[in-house]
């Protein structure tokens, strides 16, 4: 573990120098433990793949303060379970009106769609990162077989509610947004929701299931099939 | 009761000092992009520093108020009336109903501030009144203020008679020197680099807006390609593969992965919002222990 300055008022720790599921429970127990410290002086926590942002009040702490006091903090860190994270499942609907390169990725991976579907909703993926837009969790591994690197040029529109892979990661796009990943499918699951308090369901600590479902049961749940 | 918008401008929205602590979810920190016009605008009318002001970029806005109240206007120079009448900058003025106050050509900045007596009355979104438009959060509506909007403020009677001391205010010039805390990835720029950075002058290009200000000049080489996403503060200086630097401002993407050279303390990010396309910007460096040292100064200023 490394604190380095990132701005006046902010600190950066990295745990690692490469992206794993060991650094990404370290980054999660990390930041479950300093967000639970509930300290107002504490302006930001920001976690992401290997590292947390944080940022201070400096009335209260200044550089070489906030240093020793992370220092302390996380020097005994205790790494949760995995199995100690709240799955989550999201329901969605791979079908082709709506899932505009699952023919690509199964073409590429020499396999069906069915195989693609099977092998994207079978796994539980970890949520590495939240950014990019609000509620856009990055979400991995996803099994090398149907790895798919990101489209040449990227679309104009990606609906709100795409169920979308790149590289080895997948995502859900909580707005419409431009963008250039693998669509495979939609879902009516809201990452950004205003009625909530918390304003996403999701966060760093979560972990997500895809549930297939039948068109029918995608449009009774309020889905839209037209992009 | 309000000011009636009878012209918005064209782009004029609602700001406040952001929207901390849901960066983890990805909700940028918004807020006014020169703290320091507008924390002054509150000192001013003894406003909590906390609340809600307009933040005007473009010229041409008309506000017709339908109670008395007492505002404020700070920031860029611009052409100001009320009622026909000009008005100076960093002063207050007692409005009464039907009064017209009008913002005219921006002459020397960037940023006009409009601050009225306790704020606007709008409900917070997530703990603030900030707008960001990509996010539909804050201000009215989550858009920017459009003609005939209701911009609501209590009534207020109580007599403020207040000015910015002359030796205090800003002048917008065409050159402005940032200083700059190596931090992040400094590490893989070389020394060679580094000298070059703070040698070299760039221009404030038109990418310039709320988000970020991309300058170009000299082009700076990291010896990384990209790096692990990871999250941005306000002020980092993003060095992507061109080599032209981008400093990362209010509405900046939380988290990122183009190394970075360090950051811009935040206080001069605040004369950067300020600056014309085409301005020239020098870097300069400053240690940690200086730089926080200027923040707590520059905060103590207000309080």
């Amino acid at each position: 573990m490394k604190i380095k300055l990132a701005s006046v008022d902010s600190v950066i720790i990295y745990f690692s120098d490469t992206i794993s599921k060991k650094t990404s429970l370290e980054v999660k127990s990390a930041y479950k433990l300093l967000k639970s410290l509930d300290d107002k002086n504490l302006i930001e926590i920001v976690p992401s793949y290997t590292s947390i942002l944080i940022t201070y009040d400096i009335f209260t702490y200044n550089y070489k303060e906030i240093q020793i006091f992370l220092q302390k903090l996380l020097e005994n860190l205790k790494v949760e379970d995995e199995n100690a994270l709240e799955v989550i499942n999201v329901d969605v609907y791979y079908g082709d009106e709506v899932g505009l390169d699952l023919q690509r990725v199964a073409l590429k991976a020499n396999i069906s769609v069915d195989e693609v579907i099977k092998i994207h909703s079978s796994k539980i993926y970890d949520v590495f990162a939240i950014g990019f837009l609000p509620g856009f969790a990055y979400m991995a591994s996803v099994d090398e077989k149907i790895v798919t690197s990101r489209l040449e040029s990227p679309r104009k529109k990606i609906p709100k509610g795409s169920v979308a892979i790149a590289d080895n990661q997948t995502a859900i796009y909580p707005q419409n947004s431009p963008g250039g990943w693998n669509i495979l499918g939609k879902t009516t699951f809201e990452l950004f929701d205003k009625t909530l308090e918390s304003l996403s369901p999701i966060t760093i600590e979560s972990r997500i299931k895809f549930n297939q479902i039948s068109k029918e049961e995608f449009l009774k749940q309020g889905g839209v099939l037209e992009f | 009761m309000s000011f009636n918008v009878i012209k918005a401008g064209i782009f004029t929205t609602l700001q406040d000092r952001g929207r901390f602590s849901f960066t983890h979810l990805g909700v940028t920190n918004s807020g006014v992009m020169d703290e320091y016009a507008t924390l002054a605008a509150h000192k001013l009318l003894d406003n909590n520093l906390n609340d809600n002001i307009l933040e005007i970029t473009f010229s041409n806005v008309e506000l017709q108020a339908n109670e008395t109240t007492t505002i404020c206007i700070t920031g860029a120079k611009c052409e100001f009336y009320i009622n026909d009448e000009q008005k100076t900058t960093w002063k207050t003025y007692k409005i009464k109903k039907d009064d017209i106050v009008k913002i005219g050509k921006i002459i020397e900045g960037q940023r006009v501030y409009l601050a009225v007596k306790n704020g606007f009355e709008v409900p917070k979104e997530f703990g603030s009144n900030s707008t960001t438009i990509k996010e539909s959060l804050g201000g009215i509506s989550g858009i920017q203020i459009k003609n005939n909007d209701m911009l609501p403020y209590k009534k207020n009677d109580v007599k403020i008679i207040n000015r910015w001391h002359q030796e205090h205010l800003p002048t917008y010039t065409k050159e402005l020197t940032l200083r700059v805390l190596l931090s992040y990835q400094e590490d893989s720029f070389s020394s060679y680099e580094k000298e070059k950075f703070f040698s070299s002058s760039y221009t404030v290009t038109p990418d310039f807006n709320r988000m970020a200000c991309k300058l170009k000049g000299e082009p700076i080489i990291s010896s990384l390609d990209g790096i692990i996403s990871e999250a941005i503060t306000f002020g980092s200086i993003q060095i992507p593969k061109d080599g032209q630097p981008i400093i990362l401002l209010k509405e900046r993407q939380t988290i990122g992965g183009y190394p970075k050279i360090g950051s811009v303390l935040s206080i001069d990010c605040f004369k950067l919002s300020q600056m014309k396309i085409g301005s020239t910007i020098r870097f300069e460096e400053i240690d940690i222990t200086t730089a926080q040292k200027k923040l707590k100064d520059f905060y103590s200023t207000f309080n």
